[in-house]
């Protein structure tokens, strides 16, 4: 199998702290990755991923995404060197470039 | 997203290869090829605005993110998008134009072969730019415009908004690049519908989407300022009389309702009233195939971090990421239990979805809203704005009846 030997280790939080759901549907089943929620808090982030898995689940697991460490093969990173190097105005040229079609 | 115009001045017995004596093979046939679609992706690039729109889903603001994908992940995903057989990728954000890559992007989504299109406030778009973008391969640019002038502002909070946002506009045909208006309906922009529509007609735009809220992002702090369900229906109504009227004209625009699939009940409603029996059936058998509400299937969203959604607005919770895996797999990816209950929701939907006779052209509506407001994932979209003698009854025009009408 592969070296594990990439750590992703980009944010992944929008809004608020993500959490990694995990989720079993019956006893002798796995437990299964099923995505993640944003929520401020553990109890919030319960409560979401409660109405979305209920259904389904017989248990359910929630780490906080910023502890949890993902490593995998290298040849599964989006681009393993990228150097994180932003592409996005900054709020100077932001400001400047708005409504510039306007003054002529 | 249903094409009033379509469905009201286009749709004649010959068209779209449906014709109803034969029909009940080839459109359970093409219902399952619709089925097996690859969704359009929604790609927030950056979650970084140059304005503060109280209904922004995406929660946008005037600083720079932590994590954006890079120029090289951004065309890794492409790669991956072109893979998995993604048709279309919608560049939206936050605004995209903020991205100087932008460009680049869209040319190397063009390269590979996913459609690139554009959602954009328009106040970013300067001639140079609506010209590059052009040239980089982009097909389509949507442009945000949310109410007459000052009303328009007032929303995107920025004095001068409405009148960036048509110089974009301007910009962009003057460039020859298709471009089209997106209205996101609300309780405070209503009246201005069609007055908007007027103005931006003389400036030569064709195609109006018009958008119901969702409620997701900032949205969920003004649920209490969408429309109610009785001028919901006014509005929708207009929309489509509205359409009528530029046909009769002899001007043909394109009109487009996106986000609340009780539309397509609606629409049957409206075309049985003011159309015929015949025309109605039409309109139902062509919206039947379209499949009613996308989410989790025909729509997809990828944000500026690379978390996968099931759509745009439905930023709270996220499926997965394409840094630790590719897109492909993770919307394949059917051990996950939402993603298969949605995809199978018509047996789960509760209260009067349950038994609605549109429940297969509308599928419930947005789930998201009912997650909303009735915290209950498969509850009745609280935005449905049927009557109860419309939805119950058998389904209309059932079992394929061989002697439409129309014949
Ligand atoms: S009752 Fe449900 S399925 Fe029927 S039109 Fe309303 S939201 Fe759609």
């Amino acid at each position: 199998m592969g070296e594990l030997d990439h750590e992703v280790d980009a944010p992944r939080g929008a809004t608020s702290r993500e959490w990694e759901v995990f989720c079993r549907e019956a006893s002798a089943d796995p437990l299964t990755h099923v995505g993640s929620v944003s929520a401020p808090s553990a109890d919030i982030a319960r409560e979401q991923a409660t109405r979305l898995f209920a259904h389904a689940a017989e248990a359910l697991w929630l780490c906080p995404a910023d502890e949890t460490v993902r490593v995998q093969d290298e040849s599964l990173a989006l681009d393993p060197d990228s150097d994180g190097a932003d592409a996005t105005m900054d709020e100077q040229a932001m400001h400047d470039e708005t409504l510039r079609g306007e003054a002529e | 997203m249903i094409s009033v115009s379509k469905l009201l001045t286009d749709l004649d017995a010959e068209g779209d290869g449906l014709r109803y004596d034969a029909a009940e093979e080839s459109t359970k046939a093409q219902i399952r090829d619709e089925k097996q679609r690859r969704p359009v992706v929604v790609w927030n690039v950056t979650k970084q605005c140059n304005l503060y729109c109280d209904h922004c889903y995406a929660a946008a603001d005037t600083d720079i993110a932590d994590g954006e994908l890079t120029t090289a992940e951004g065309k890794a995903l492409l790669d991956d998008l072109a893979d998995y057989g993604a048709p279309v990728i919608l560049f939206s954000g936050g605004e995209p134009l903020v991205r100087q890559d932008l460009e680049e992007l869209v040319a190397y989504a063009d390269e590979v072969g996913v459609r690139p299109v554009l959602s954009t406030n328009g106040t970013l778009i300067t001639e140079e730019r609506a010209a590059s973008l052009k040239a980089a391969g982009l097909k389509y640019a949507g442009i945000s415009v949310d109410g007459l002038p000052e009303r328009n502002d007032d929303f995107r909070g920025m004095e001068g908004a409405f009148d960036g946002a048509v110089q974009g506009i301007q910009n962009c045909l003057d460039a020859g690049l298709k471009t089209g208006l997106r209205y996101t309906i609300t309780e405070r922009n209503a009246p201005d519908l069609e007055g908007v529509v007027d103005l931006l007609t003389d400036v030569g735009v064709d195609r109006f989407c018009f958008y119901h809220l969702d409620y997701g992002g900032r949205g969920t702090e003004i649920v209490d300022a969408d429309l109610t369900p009785v001028e919901r229906r006014e509005a929708v109504e207009r929309v489509c009389d509205m359409t009528r009227e530029y046909h009769d004209r002899g001007e043909e625009i394109e009109t487009l309702l996106v986000g609340n699939y009780a539309d397509a009940a609606y629409l049957v409603e409206y075309a049985r009233e003011h159309m015929g029996e015949a025309q109605a059936r039409r309109v139902y058998e062509y919206l039947r195939v379209n499949g009613g509400d996308p989410t989790g299937e025909r729509v997809a969203d990828v944000d500026y971090q690379g978390n996968v959604h099931l759509t745009q607005f439905w930023q709270g919770y996220s499926l997965g990421n394409v840094r630790d895996r590719p897109f492909g797999d993770i919307w394949e990816d059917e051990s996950n239990p939402l993603l298969g209950a949605l995809r199978e929701r018509e047996d789960r939907l509760t209260g009067k979805c349950a038994d609605c006779r549109y429940s297969d052209v509308c599928r419930g509506g947005s789930r998201l809203r009912a997650l909303t407001v009735e915290d209950d994932l498969f509850a009745p979209d609280p935005q449905c704005y049927l009557d109860d003698d419309e939805i119950r009854g058998p389904e209309p025009f059932a079992g394929g009846d061989a002697t439409s009408p129309a014949d």
